[in-house]
């Protein structure tokens, strides 16, 4: 029926190389939801031997992260990503797509919208050359407006047009490529130059659609371009112990990851943390559309943030942030989530970023 | 076809409800391994996770007359987790405990669905080597492994996973639980049903716990290429290689199509202007690393090598064999239908067994790329076609006939390593005869008297 690109689905060989890196598979440690056999799954839809109402396809579609942490280790260079996007495209077309999601992909997408419900700030005029402009993101404008202003004031002269759409990351990944294509190139064209953004997920996002070349995500483009971070993160008379958090477009989309750790091990202790690779659960709408199992993937991760005994996790997506500082929240860690902009401007002096908490009880954990 | 309620009820009883499953989108993705074209969905699948309970539903399944078939992860390339009459598929994955490690016996005891890379690193925590190294480290598991009696890269030095068996818990179809074997290197008392159940891929028992011999690890390792014009000439080199009485831990070859689909993936570097390369790895102290190392490059330089270079440290000899494991999805890349064979032959036949298949290839009008061990003339001739082009695919399956009857001829063997499975039985009694093919039968018949275990494989 060829519902789904045959130069993507017959890709897969089936040889089950992508399975120890799926995290939804490590929960239930069944085949049905690992990368092989969601594949498995598309390629029966392809063939009419399951339809979309099957139960356990849609289960499937909505269950998988779209962490694209199977695409790094697979040797046959599937684009599990983009048959992932197909693969919603069918199970939520129209009036089945996730009440949240609609609610979401609908506000974001509509910039007076976002005006009117106070999640956009004018932002002040940019005065810089045009050869690079930042992307402000509509979830981290109305959770974080410090990140875009951390970057604005890390890379002074980028230009940061007031007028930016949605890049239609959320779209994409919620059962609405098309739109999500849309979006993307009406972003591009409102946006001059090298689009830098500080979002994994959106730029991953913009990078398929816009280009590669034409898209920066902030650790890149402050490595790219040499800018290199001064001064340093201190806790309590002493180097800051950092850990990383990947975002999983970032680093299985992209490519990167070498970046933000440079960038970090420069102004603080770069601690490894086992697991810091792969998905926080976040996952675009994922916390919001299914917080169990979000938090199940969340959990072993904070254990293990927690028992690095480090003072900051850095992340470099807003999705991730908001997932894991309200993690840390909730279990009143003394651990802080926050923005690798937000950390690069503290160690250069300009703002100093809330200390670690105290540890008062460990009851409220998990 | 379905189980029918009362069965699934039962099944339901023994392993607990979530673990039986019954529905089309269930299981469908168990309906394939890694073999390509071969497809069978099962109308159950389920999880034990004791023994105790790998027994009831075999009980329950020899009562009902239903085929179990056992399963891994499924990484198997010969079609041996192929449900295609049906019935339970059994996946052990959940029995992942790792039971002892003990350095003073210089054993491992783990449960069936452990992967081989997992068992490898408590080995490792405890300064041991696992030896057994397949490809499909990270995902088979060690069950899988002894069920095919698996090989890999260190196999010449080394041999295959038959060689660390020490003992094996296992389910027969009817419902007993035996141990074989058990802690001993030296052991004869009794026929070696050890040894019997390893390989014996799923047909006449259930392995639940297996105990491995483990060797001190070796101070060091060091891993080298060498470039040939051809793979004739590479094949020459090998033997020159073992004529010499070297016998490193590691000798693979990739073939020049092999090579470029590598680099493609792995971008490690490799001269994509030679005909094939050797992959050579040695381990132990450093001097005799050194040594074995240098001597190779010595006698490939004599056979016409075009260039040798050693790994400069050990993240470079991981990346060369990392890469060598993924020669074949690598080479999947070339097209939509990779069909891998596994082709033995002794080892100094190994360059005219690489001829042979050259002309083959050509009389039937298909590309094969051909990888493998070459320490142990184990081939893996690989043929990329297009999945829509019906009279390819024909082709190659007609080429693959040839080749294996090239490699008995030689005597050699249809399969080193992966197993007889499905695909490869009907090639089966030509490599043992008729007797033998008999006395198979009879073996699996006093196993499994109702034949349910892995109908329509090895044994059949
Ligand atoms: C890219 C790639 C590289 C590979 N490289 C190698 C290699 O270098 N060397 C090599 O030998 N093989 C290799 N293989 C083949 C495969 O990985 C091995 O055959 C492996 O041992 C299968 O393990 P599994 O856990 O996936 O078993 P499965 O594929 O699940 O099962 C294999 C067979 O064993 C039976 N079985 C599984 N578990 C049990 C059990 N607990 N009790 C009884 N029977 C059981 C099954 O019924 C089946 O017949 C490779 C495969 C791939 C895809
Ligand atoms: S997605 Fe890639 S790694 Fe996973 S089974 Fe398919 S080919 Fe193998
Ligand atoms: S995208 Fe992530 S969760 Fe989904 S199949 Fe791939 S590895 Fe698993």
């Amino acid at each position: 029926m060829n519902l789904f690109d045959p130069q993507l689905l017959d890709r897969c060989i089936s040889c089950g190389f992508c399975l120890p890196a799926c995290p939804t598979y490590a929960l239930t440690g069944d085949e049905g939801s690992s990368p092989r056999g969601r594949i498995t799954l598309m390629r029966a839809l392809d063939t009419g031997v399951l339809d979309v109402d099957d139960p356990r396809v849609r289960e499937e579609a909505s269950f998988c992260l779209g962490c694209r942490a199977c695409e790094p280790v697979c040797p046959a260079g599937v684009q599990y990503g983009q048959l992932l996007e197909t693969w919603r495209d069918l199970e939520w077309a129209g009036r089945d797509r996730p009440l949240v999601a609609r609610l979401l992909t609908t506000v974001t997408a509509v910039t007076p919208l976002l005006r009117l419900l106070g999640l956009v700030r004018r932002p002040a005029r940019g005065a810089g050359p045009p050869d690079r402009s930042l992307m402000l993101g509509c979830v981290e404008r109305g959770l974080f407006p410090g990140v875009s202003r951390a970057v604005r004031r890390l890379l002074p002269g980028i230009a940061v047009p007031p007028a930016q759409g949605c890049c239609g990351a959320l779209h994409a990944h919620n059962g609405d490529s098309q739109r999500g294509e849309e979006l993307a190139h009406r972003l591009g064209e409102q946006l001059p130059g090298v689009v830098v953004t500080t979002s994994g997920g959106c730029a991953a996002h913009l990078a398929t659609v816009l280009g590669r070349e034409r898209v920066q995500e902030l650790s890149e483009h402050l490595v790219a371009t040499g800018t290199t971070p001064v001064g340093e993160v201190r806790v309590g008379g002493r180097r800051a112990r950092v850990a990383l958090q990947d975002s999983c477009h970032l680093r299985n989309g992209l490519g990167v990851a070498a970046q933000p750790r440079a960038l970090v091990a420069a102004v603080a202790d770069l601690v490894p943390v086992p697991g810091e690779a792969t998905c926080c659960g976040a996952a675009g709408t994922y916390s919001l559309l299914r917080p169990g199992d979000s938090r199940r993937i969340l959990d072993p991760k904070l254990d293990a943030v927690e028992a690095a005994g480090v003072d900051y996790v850095v992340t470099v997506n807003p999705g991730c942030l908001r997932q894991l500082d309200q993690g840390l929240r909730r279990r009143r860690s003394r651990v802080r989530a926050v923005h690798l902009a937000d950390l690069l401007l503290d160690a250069a002096g300009g703002r100093a970023l809330p200390r670690p908490r105290r540890r008062a009880l460990r009851a409220g954990r998990g | 076809m379905g189980l029918g309620p009362d069965l699934v009820a039962e099944l339901e009883a023994v392993v607990g409800a979530e673990h039986v499953r019954t529905a089309r989108g269930d299981l469908e993705p168990y309906s394939r391994d890694a073999t390509p074209m071969f497809r069978g969905a099962p109308d159950a699948v389920v999880w034990p996770r004791t023994a105790e309970e790998v027994a009831a539903v075999l009980r329950l399944a020899t009562r009902h007359g239903v085929p179990v078939v056992p399963r891994g992860a499924g990484s198997n390339l010969s079609a041996g987790t192929l449900a295609d009459r049906g019935g339970i598929v059994l996946v052990l994955t959940r029995m992942t405990s790792i039971l002892e490690v003990d350095a003073d016996e210089l054993l491992a005891r783990v449960e069936a669905g452990v992967t081989t890379a997992a068992l490898a690193e408590a080995a490792a925590a405890k300064g041991l080597l696992y030896a057994p190294d397949p490809g499909s480290r990270t995902v088979s598991t060690v069950g899988g492994n002894v069920a095919t009696c698996a090989g890999g890269l260190r196999g010449l030095k080394y041999g295959v996973t038959r060689n660390y068996v020490l003992g094996t818990t296992a389910v027969l179809p009817t419902g007993e639980i035996i141990r074989t074997g058990g802690r001993l290197w030296k052991d004869v008392a009794g026929y070696d049903l050890t040894r019997l159940l390893t390989g014996s891929e799923g047909t006449l028992g259930v392995l639940t716990e297996i105990t491995v011999a483990l060797l001190p690890m070796p101070a060091t390792t060091g891993t080298g290429v060498a470039y040939f014009p051809s793979l004739a000439d590479a094949g020459r080199a090998v033997t020159a290689v073992i004529g010499a009485g070297i016998v490193p831990a590691t000798l693979e070859f990739l073939d020049a199509k092999c090579i470029g689909a590598v680099e493609d993936y792995a971008h490690l570097g490799l001269r994509r202007d030679a005909g094939a390369l050797l992959l050579f790895g040695d381990d132990g102290t450093d001097d005799v690393v050194a040594r074995t190392l240098d001597r190779i490059g010595e006698l490939s330089t004599r056979h016409a090598a075009l260039e040798v270079t050693l790994a400069e440290d050990v993240v470079r000899s991981e990346a060369l064999l990392a890469a060598r494991r993924c020669a074949l999805p690598a080479l999947s890349r070339l097209g939509t239908l990779t069909i891998l064979e596994d082709a033995t032959v002794p080892r100094p036949r190994l360059a005219e067994m690489v001829g042979r298949i050259d002309e083959i290839a050509a009389r039937h009008d298909v590309d094969i790329a051909t990888f493998g061990h070459a320490g142990d003339g184990n081939l893996h001739p690989t043929c990329v076609v297009d999945r829509h082009d019906e009279d390819a695919a024909q082709r190659a399956h007609k080429a693959f006939g040839d080749v294996f009857a090239a490699a008995i001829a030689m005597d050699g063997t249809i399969t080193g390593e992966h197993g007889v499975g499905a695909a490869k039985l009907p090639y089966l009694q030509d490599r043992l005869g008729a007797d033998q093919v008999a006395l198979l039968r009879r073996i699996k018949a006093a196993f499994d008297p109702a034949g349910i275990l892995n109908p329509g494989k090895l044994g059949s």
